[in-house]
C-alpha cells in the first residue's frame, strides 16, 4: 500500500482538540486493515505523546508516516524542554501544570505509557524544544486475519 | 446488556441525541485520569468519570466506548453535549458518585 506522510500542527493547551492526531492515525491503520489491537497500541503512544505537546509545552508539530513496514511519528515542540529525561521516564513523575491536572492529566504516566507500547523511541530535549521519535513495526500479526 | 438498558433506572438520564442506543457495554471503567483510561480501557466499555472534560470525549473516540457515564450529578458542560452528538457517542448523567454508580450497575446485571 502507498506511503502515507502527513504533518499536524499541535497547540499549547488545545485540550479541546488534544487526540486529533491519533485519531488521524487511528482512521487510517484501520483503513489499512491493521488488527484492532495493533491499531489500540498505536493510538495509546500517539495519545499520550500528543497529550504532552498540549499540556507540557509551547507548541509544535509531528509528522505521521505510515508505510508497510512502519508506523513513525516524530514530535517536535518550541520548548520549554525536560529538565531530566531520566526522571521524565519514571512512572508517577510528573511537572504537569494545575490546568493540566484538573483536565485529567498528569499523572506521570505519558511517557513510561509511550515507552511501554512502541517499538523504538528515541527523545532530545533543551530548552528551545523536545525531540520525540516513536516507531511501531508492522509485521504479518499486525493485520487482521 | 446495552446503553438502553441503563437508562431505565431513575438514577441515569440521557444527555444527547445518539443514533442508537443498542450499543453493548462490556465493562465498566471508573477513572478520572485519561492517561490510565487509555492505558487501560477497552473498545465498548463505559467510562464513569466526574471530569467535566471535552477530551473525556475524545478518550471515549479513540476506544470506541458504548457512553460516557458523568457521576456525581454534575452539570455537564454544553460543548461536551454537542461534541456528543458530533461524534454519536451517548453521554448519560448519573446523580450518583462515582462509586455508588459502578455499584448500581452492577446491582443491575453489567
Amino acid at each position: 500500500m502507498e506511503t502515507f506522510f502527513q504533518v499536524y500542527q499541535i497547540e499549547r493547551n488545545d485540550i479541546g482538540n488534544a487526540g486529533s492526531v491519533a485519531s488521524f492515525t487511528k482512521r487510517e491503520l484501520k483503513r489499512r486493515n491493521l488488527s484492532r489491537g495493533f491499531v489500540k497500541t498505536v493510538t495509546i503512544g500517539v495519545y499520550e505523546a500528543e497529550i504532552n505537546v498540549v499540556i507540557h509545552s509551547y507548541g509544535g508539530n509531528v509528522s505521521l508516516e505510515i508505510n508497510d513496514q512502519f508506523v513513525e511519528l516524530i514530535f517536535r515542540d518550541k520548548g520549554p524542554g525536560i529538565i531530566n529525561i531520566d526522571d521524565a521516564m519514571r512512572e508517577g513523575f510528573s511537572t504537569a501544570s494545575p490546568y493540566a491536572i484538573e483536565n485529567g492529566f498528569g499523572a506521570g504516566m505519558g511517557l513510561p505509557n509511550i515507552k511501554a507500547v512502541s517499538d523504538e523511541m528515541e527523545m532530545t530535549s533543551s530548552p528551545e524544544g523536545t525531540y520525540l521519535r516513536i516507531r511501531f513495526n508492522i509485521g504479518e500479526d499486525s493485520y487482521e486475519s | 446488556m446495552k446503553v438502553s438498558d441503563i437508562i431505565l433506572n431513575s438514577h441515569f438520564q440521557l444527555l444527547n441525541q445518539p443514533s442508537t442506543l443498542d450499543t453493548e457495554v462490556s465493562q465498566l471503567v471508573s477513572c478520572d485520569l485519561m492517561s490510565h483510561v487509555m492505558a487501560n480501557a477497552d473498545e465498548h466499555d463505559a467510562l464513569i468519570t466526574v471530569l467535566n472534560n471535552i477530551n473525556t470525549l475524545g478518550v471515549a473516540s479513540l476506544h470506541d466506548f458504548s457512553c460516557v457515564i458523568y457521576s456525581s450529578n454534575i452539570t455537564v458542560n454544553t460543548d461536551i453535549i454537542k461534541k456528543a452528538n458530533d461524534l454519536d457517542i451517548p453521554i448519560i448523567k448519573s446523580s450518583l458518585p462515582s462509586a455508588e454508580t459502578v455499584i448500581t450497575l452492577h446491582k443491575m446485571g453489567f
